[in-house]
């Protein structure tokens, strides 16, 4: 009984729509008429077959290889910065936490800044290393540089949670590790590591989840270019159902989107589960 | 105790679906209709509105507007559209183009404004006949007011063509390539046009690069008519062979600049009214004659400049389907009252440096003074018959598409010729007005 409220939340909130969503999704609605018809799965096959589909498929792949381990191997080296830290712990984790709570806008247009023709940054480059780079016009730097953004903006975040894996490791362990020989690098890793899988866990499936749902620093920096290499899922959504009032075919990507996503989280769950029994985490 | 949360978890359920379902209320018991006026979500438009709602107010009786501004989500398009889908629309809102209200109009979301009893009348106090014809929609209706109408123009440093040894701004696309020559040879770091969209597939972007060259070679070509593609063939391989030698000849910075007209990196730029504020802020040494010029788009060679078109950055006031009758004549009977004086007009234009949609604005006397202080604003004043609002068709946004990444970012990238470009995009966007 006490969970009713946040049933009814779910309900409302989340089943409703999704039910809603995928009633649309074979549909031709276009958001704004009150008349629609049923196409069937025409809008799937449709999808199936857009090109610009595709590169979202591909695209968010091509992001998660980027910022799954940028973002957690970076989340945990600040996380074993900041638990090594004799004081202000608190401090510096607030302090590293702050990104995750900067406007995507805001912080898009100050990326954008840095990365202009006229920069600082570039004008030293070219006059000190003849470098003339176009950032945001090559596809791979573009969507390295969206990929670097997302880092900058979760790290902290996520090295919060493997702040809270680190200190919730018992000191006998250590001491057990200690006696058998494992110190330094191999207490790193055969010790921290996997005692740290719950985090790992935590993380990693948060940082997956987060690739398919990337918006508005390819929409402010790039609008989906260079030829597509940062079209995302989102964007083609948005494009769809907001822009040319597809709302049917919008929804339809959207379904997609979700049986992808879902998809995909499960594969990177077993993987985890895999190597989590190994270490004896069932 | 868990009977009551039950009764609780209940009465949650109905009171969100009483709030979703309840009607909007068009009146009050005393006779008063009760309109929502959404304005443009940036402070000056609001302030311009409100102040007008409150005037008309105190005039007339029966009537209440409430003005908010339009909710921003990502864009304002995004958020009528949101609230047509949830229900709440309002009466009556400004900001809307004529792509989208092709959009709008094509779903009946919106009603013609020539069935209104005195819309004739209007455009006849207003002066606006001839500005209001290029607005004029496939099925013969008007479905949007025009209240501003920016001429897109060119800004050119005059100040670094006299150092190239010209003494007036390049009206045709040659004169142009021979300028840029020039600029070449003297300044090998500085470009011609600095702009990022070139190369972005925004489709609204193509407003203030393609089509302004375009409408310039087609003498105002509508591009598209009803689901017909009629654009000028041989304007459109113009207007990309152009973009072609800018880019073959280094003219053309496809990156992210910061000011680079006003830093003298590039020496023209497409520009609007807007800028001129950001200027007197920022920059305020940018004076009209002395560093810079303005000038309509150059013309292809052949074609007289005079008869040169360019885009209109417009929008104006639609009326929502969605509204009561009775409300829709509340809100037709305010922007009448509106622009029955040109005093209002000019409070627009002070407040937000967007030219009002009209016919007379270069010659009518009120507006005479404010134009002699900004000199700037002359040239857009007296191009307001020259500019072309954008497509009518619920497809604007996926033709916009089109034209860049079919025809004008590979051109520019050096990967299709402008003839192969331009055939490309016709027959894509034959494919999509099917």
């Amino acid at each position: 009984m006490f969970a009713s409220p946040y049933l009814v939340y779910s309900l409302i909130f989340f089943l409703f729509p999704l039910l809603w969503a995928t009633y649309l999704a074979f549909t031709n609605w276009n958001l704004i008429s009150p008349d629609y018809e049923f196409v069937g799965v025409q809008n799937f096959v449709q999808a199936f077959f857009s090109e610009s589909v595709r590169a979202a498929f591909f695209v968010t792949y091509k992001f998660l290889a980027m910022f799954v381990p940028i973002a957690v191997i970076g989340a945990l080296c600040l996380a074993l910065i900041i638990s090594a830290l004799p004081r202000f712990k608190g401090l510096f984790s607030v302090a590293f936490f702050l990104p995750y709570l900067a406007s995507g806008v805001a912080s898009a247009i100050v990326v954008n800044g840095i990365l202009s023709y006229n920069s600082p940054f570039n004008i030293w480059l070219r006059s000190t290393f003849g470098l003339d780079i176009n950032w945001l016009g090559s596809p791979v730097l573009a969507a390295l540089i969206i990929a670097l953004m997302m880092a900058w903006k979760f790290m902290g975040y996520y090295a919060l949670l493997f702040v809270a894996g680190l200190e919730s490791i018992p000191k006998d362990v250590y001491e057990a590790a200690r006696m058998d020989g494992a110190v330094g690098w191999k207490k790193f890793w055969y010790v921290t590591i996997p005692m740290l899988y719950p985090s790992f866990y935590t993380v990693t499936i948060l940082a997956v989840g987060l690739m398919f749902g990337i918006f508005t620093e390819p929409y402010v920096l790039t609008g989906g270019g260079p030829d597509l290499a940062t079209h995302t899922w989102q964007l083609e959504i948005y494009q769809q159902a907001f822009e040319r009032l597809h709302a049917g075919y919008g929804t339809s990507i959207a379904v997609i989107n979700s049986i992808v996503t879902f998809a995909s989280i499960l594969v990177f769950r077993k993987i985890l589960e895999v190597w989590g029994a190994k270490h004896g985490w069932e | 105790m868990k009977k009551r949360i039950g009764y609780l978890c209940v009465m949650l359920l109905v009171m969100v679906f009483a709030a979703g379902c309840q009607s909007e209320k068009s009146g009050s018991d005393d006779g008063t209709v009760e309109i929502e006026f959404w304005s443009a979500p940036n402070p000056p438009q609001q302030a311009f509105w409100t102040d007008m709602a409150k005037k008309y107010m105190e005039e007339t009786d029966g009537v209440k507007i409430n003005v908010t501004p339009m909710p921003e989500s990502p864009s304002s398009e995004a958020g009528i559209q949101s609230a047509i889908a949830a229900g709440s629309a309002p009466t009556i809102s400004e900001n809307i183009s004529r792509g989208f209200a092709a959009q709008l109009s094509d779903s009946s979301a919106i009603v013609p404004l020539n069935e209104f009893e005195g819309f004739e009348e209007l455009l006849k106090e207003r002066h606006m006949k001839e500005t209001i014809k290029s607005w004029k929609f496939a099925d013969g209706n008007q479905y949007v007011l025009p209240i501003y109408s920016n001429a897109m123009l060119f800004a050119w440093r005059i100040d670094i063509l006299n150092e190239l040894g010209f003494e007036e701004v390049p009206k045709t696309h040659s004169e142009v390539l021979e300028v840029g020559q020039k600029l070449k040879e003297q300044y090998p770091k500085k470009f011609l046009w600095a702009r990022a969209d070139l190369v972005k597939p925004t489709w609204w972007a193509r407003w203030f690069d393609f089509f302004m060259i375009y409408n310039a070679a087609s003498k105002g070509n509508n591009f598209v008519e009803g689901s017909d593609l009629i654009a000028d063939d041989q304007a459109g391989i113009a207007t990309l062979e152009l973009f072609d030698k800018l880019s073959k000849n280094d003219l053309l910075l496809t990156r992210q600049v910061t000011d680079p007209f006003e830093t003298g990196q590039s020496i023209m730029m497409d520009i609007g009214p807007w800028t001129f504020s950001y200027w007197d802020e920022k920059f305020p040494e940018m004076k009209l004659g002395e560093k810079y010029e303005l000038a309509m788009p150059p013309v292809p060679d052949g074609v007289s400049p005079e008869d040169a078109k360019t885009f209109a950055d417009t929008k104006g006031l639609s009326i929502y389907a969605s509204a009561t009758k009775e409300q829709q004549q509340a809100a037709f009977d305010f922007v009448k009252w509106v622009y029955s004086n040109p005093e209002h007009d000019l409070a627009w234009f002070k407040q937000t440096n967007l030219p009002p949609a009209r016919d007379d604005l270069s010659e009518n006397e009120t507006f005479t003074s404010y134009l002699e202080e900004n000199p700037q604003l002359k040239e857009y004043a007296k191009n307001i018959p020259n500019a072309v609002p954008p497509i009518d068709n619920a497809e604007t946004v996926a033709i916009q598409k089109l034209i860049g990444t079919n025809a004008l970012i590979p051109v520019i990238k050096g990967e299709k010729s402008p003839e192969e470009a331009w055939k490309d995009m016709k027959e894509a966007i034959n494919g999509v007005l099917k």
